[in-house]
């Protein structure tokens, strides 16, 4: 089996794979080959079903066409758009039109958040992607881009830059110790500062070797941070809002220059000074891109920024004089509380308005999955039984209107009478809502249900692909015919197959040469493991990679040869 | 299929293996009493095969627990008689037990990495029993161990044996699991759901593995699934379970030839069948199994059953024989009369007012369908 061949691909397919390789590096430097040239396509309206034994790469194709990992080499075209091509945001602006159900509902649902909001982050993210796209196709479109991509390439930088700001955080404390002991505003740190043993020489010069670092990188930062994270959270910086942050970002950042400057001395002021106001320059973005767009920031990011504050104003604080220090500090614990409330308190309610926003179409796809809303809305996933919680994946795929659905082994841990309604149901929304959908599984039978299409999969590459129908009455690949036979039958009169699959699916990290499956195939001659078999049509519509097809041309010799040959062992 | 045809009819009136009467087991929950299992009763005869079917939640894998004694003492009490070749199981204390398990009874669970002891190599496993309940040395354990992980078809037995459970695939830790429940040659071998986990293929290969093994040892296997595929061709006896009870018993044959519950019938109509066409449309049984902790008076499977009448709702269906087993075999073409079980084993109950395949039923249904209660399709809309 090969599969290498393209003969079973048809033009104006909606989606278009095309020899797909998927490797994965191992211990040892070896490597997994997972997939190996598959090629795959889908008319609209279609479902094709992938079918294979576990560890056969079928779940890793799969993954592979939404680019969970971008493939290692191939194509993957979704309506003429070369998908492996696109960068990260670009690809997050496909995903809606392309989405997936996994095997376990229960996992795949966050345990800690209700349903409604569960279903609409899908809509939040494509909303918030296609807002975002627009507002960047402005007047600094450009610029907003290249920062962008500058960040995300300086992400390294970030880290040591992290780290920097540890060891300056350490050094400034060390330093404030040693100047200011005896000025007793920090007396206190003293004892932990003795006890941990610095300022050592030692962590000093680590300090000044970090601070250079950190020097670089904020410099660095400072240009972009600002710009990008304003282009980020309001799209554009020349509405009222960005220009309000610019004004509060510079001012802030003016002032705690100037305050540092004037409480550091040496050339540590310098230092001291340009890190501290970047640093609030940032955190001042930040923390008007919280309040103004909350549900971008997050909970943590307002969290982090409101700490971030609070250790700035100690800094500052700590530069003042007795008397002052004292109405400073009772004042900015004071505004502190009031801001973080006013935060919260819109963080709430903006996630309210965009909940509420996005209820209707929230209900509608509950709706659509049987599954009552009112009922469900405020319930959290693990409420729900195996079969319900299947639905509600399949309702958090359908919420963005998704033009494909990868389905990966949707009803595999799920009860026979729940796997008939999850069939059905699928069937139902297929034809309701013109879905295309891979379907992938284990079980024939499930498969033959529901496709239009089957491809069979071994070891990374392809068998047969073919009509469900033609396929299970008369497989054309050896490997089929054992698949068929090990599917139990709910009669027992049934013959239980007696042909059994010897052994068990090879490493993926050595695959034989030739046909893989020629370890395990009854008909295996020498030619297999020299000629890796191509994919061909034996007949209209049935396509297999196989030297020793079970029908077709050349098949009366062969079968006759593969049934004495059965009988004989 | 033959040869288990020549053992299963066991000869003159021996003891059954294995007898469950009045078996009742209550989880007690913050919300009440649930009685997960209620009042089951059958046996099994040396050698025989009895497969359980049901959806989950039906309390099969409780009732196994509850015959093994697996489950814990506190807020959990089972009652009934559990008598396994004479001894009492419900009266055995701890060490009395674990003199049983092993030797006399085993169990394979679903989850085979689950079952496994993930720091232990594998021979020490397979051999732990044999140590304990033999009395075998370190290294006869081992060598047992190597003969076993051999029959259970483990390929390169001696490079296996001292690997962790983790090196191995899926289907190789089932056979690990089943070599493990082999090694004292229990009589009473119980498997719950040992193939869910796994691959079609490797599904057949466990069953396969299961069935020689069983019918080599003469040993007795309770087949615990959701799917009648798999016990069809693979037990003589079936147990069909719905919340907690037993709502059809009967050979494997006559199960499947001449249904009488109406559950086992839909369960038996949701199944995809790979001699169906492509997009052929699936029954499926409407609503959810029900709330064990609040049960409704009536017939537990009423709201989801396409024949219930208002008798359904009102009043439980005793579990009644059929009257006589033969008539009704009529109604199926080409039924082949030598393969027949004798009339002894052949003790079909169910638990119905209007038993598939009557006129009852049909009229019933006929009912259903004009009130808007059942679709055409035989599909339940409301479920009241």
């Amino acid at each position: 089996m090969a599969g290498s061949g393209n003969a079973h691909l048809r033009p104006d397919a909606l989606l278009t794979v095309r020899d797909l390789v998927m490797e994965f590096p191992a211990a040892g430097g070896r490597t997994v080959y997972a997939v190996s040239g598959v090629s795959l396509d889908l008319l609209e309206g279609e479902t094709l079903g992938l079918v294979g034994e576990s560890g056969c790469g079928k779940s890793t194709t799969g993954r592979a066409i939404l680019q969970l990992p971008t493939p290692t080499s191939g194509s993957v075209q979704l309506t003429g758009r070369e998908l492996t091509e696109l960068d990260e945001d670009a690809m997050r602006e496909v995903r809606p039109r392309l989405q997936m159900i996994y095997q376990d509902p229960i996992s795949s649902l966050n345990p800690r958040r209700r349903v409604r909001d569960v279903i609409a982050e899908p809509l939040f993210i494509a909303l918030e992607n296609v807002a975002r796209r627009t507002a960047m196709a402005t007047w600094q479109d450009r610029i907003g881009e290249l920062l962008q991509n500058l960040l995300r390439r300086a992400a390294p930088l970030r880290i040591v830059g992290l780290l920097a700001s540890v060891a300056f955080v350490l050094w400034i404390l060390s330093e404030a110790v040693e100047e200011r002991a005896a000025e007793s505003w920090l007396g206190w740190m003293e004892i932990p500062a003795a006890v941990i043993g610095f300022p050592s020489l030692a962590v000093l010069l680590l300090a000044a070797a970090v601070a250079l670092l950190l020097g670089l990188t904020w410099v660095l930062l400072a240009v972009m941070l600002p710009f990008s994270l304003m282009s980020r959270q309001f799209g554009d910086v020349s509405g009222p809002v960005g220009l309000a942050g610019v004004v509060v970002t510079t001012g802030a950042s003016a002032f705690m220059l100037w305050r540092t400057w004037s409480s550091f001395g040496g050339w540590a002021q310098w230092v001291n000074s340009v890190g501290l106001s970047l640093l609030t320059a940032v955190l001042a973005v930040w923390l008007i891109a919280s309040i103004m767009q909350p549900v971008r920031a997050g909970a943590s990011g307002v969290a982090t920024t409101l700490s971030a504050m609070v250790v700035l104003q100690v800094f500052y604080i700590a530069g003042l004089d007795d008397n002052a220090k004292l109405i400073v500090l009772v004042a900015s614990v004071v505004v502190d509380t009031l801001l973080l409330r006013w935060v919260l308190r819109r963080y709430r309610a903006n996630r309210q308005v965009e909940r509420e926003r996005a209820e209707p179409r929230v209900r509608e796809v509950l709706d659509y999955v049987g599954i009552n809303p009112d009922d469900a809305l405020d319930r959290r996933p693990w409420e729900f039984s195996g079969g319900q919680a299947q639905r509600l994946s399949i309702a958090r795929a359908l919420v963005s209107v998704p033009q494909v659905i990868i389905c990966d082994e949707p009803v595999s841990s799920l009860d026979v009478s729940v796997q008939a309604q999850i069939l059905n149901l699928l069937e139902d929304l297929k034809h309701l809502m013109g879905l295309t959908l891979i379907f992938i599984a284990h079980d024939l039978a499930v498969v033959k249900n529901v496709s239009d299409r089957v491809a069979v999969m071994y070891l990374g590459k392809l068998c047969e692909v073919s009509e469900p129908d033609a396929m299970f009455s008369q497989p054309a690949h050896p490997y089929t015919e054992v698949l068929l036979a090990a599917i139990p039958h709910p009669d027992p009169d049934a013959e239980l197959g007696t042909e059994r699959i010897g052994g068990e699916l090879p490493s993926p990290m050595d695959p034989p040469s030739g046909c893989r499956f020629r370890t395990r195939c009854p008909l295996a001659a020498e030619r297999c493991a020299a000629e890796e078999p191509e994919m061909r049509e034996i007949a209209p519509g049935r396509f297999v990679a196989c030297h020793t097809p079970l029908f077709g041309e050349e098949a009366p010799v062969r079968v006759e040869l593969a049934t004495n040959e059965r009988r004989g062992s | 299929m033959t040869e288990t045809g020549a053992q299963s009819p066991s000869p003159s009136d021996e003891r059954p293996l294995l007898d469950v009467s009045e078996l009742r087991t209550t989880f007690h929950t913050p919300v009440g009493p649930l009685v997960a299992v209620d009042g089951v009763e059958w046996s099994l005869r040396r050698g025989a095969r009895l497969g359980v079917v049901g959806e989950s939640g039906s309390g099969k894998s409780v009732m196994s627990r509850s015959i093994m004694r697996l489950l814990p003492k506190s807020r959990v009490t089972s009652t009934g008689n559990v008598s396994f070749d004479g001894i009492d199981m419900m009266s055995l204390g701890r060490r009395e037990l674990l003199e049983m398990w092993g030797p006399q009874l085993a169990m394979v669970f679903q989850d085979p990495l689950g079952s496994l002891n993930p720091v232990m190599k594998i021979g020490k496993q397979v051999g732990e029993g044999l140590r304990v309940h033999r009395d075998l040395s370190a290294r006869a354990a081992r060598s047992t161990a190597l003969d076993l992980l051999e029959e259970v078809g483990i390929p390169e037995p001696h490079r296996r044996i001292d690997e962790y459970p983790h090196q191995l695939s899926g289907g190789m830790r089932q056979r690990i699991v089943i070599a493990i429940a082999l090694a004292c040659s229990p009589r009473l071998l119980i498997a719950d759901e040992p193939t869910t986990a796994l691959d079609v293929t490797v599904q057949a290969q466990i069953l396969d593995l299961l069935e020689t093994q069983r019918a080599e040892r003469n040993m007795s296997l309770v087949l615990i699934t959701h799917d009648l595929g798999i016990v069809a061709g693979r037990t003589d006896e079936i147990i069909v379970m719905y919340a907690g009870r037993i709502v059809e018993r009967a050979s494997t044959k006559t199960l499947f030839r001449d249904m009488k519950m109406p559950y086992t019938e839909a369960l038996f109509r949701s199944i995809p069948k790979v001699t169906d066409d492509s997009h052929a449309r699936l029954e499926i049984i409407g609503g959810q199994p029900p709330t064990m902790t609040s049960l409704d008076p009536g017939c537990k499977f009423a709201p989801r059953c396409k024949y219930a009448q208002d008798l359904c709702y009102a009043e439980e269906p005793a579990l009644i024989e059929v009257p006589t087993p033969t008539p009704a075999r009529s109604s199926i073409t080409g039924g082949d009369d030598d393969g027949e079980p004798d009339a002894g084993a052949d003790v079909h109950l169910y638990r119905c007012f209007y038993p598939v395949g009557t006129d009852d039923a049909a009229e019933a249904l006929e009912r259903n369908i004009a009130s808007g209660r059942v679709s055409e399709a035989g599909v339940v809309i409301r479920t009241d």
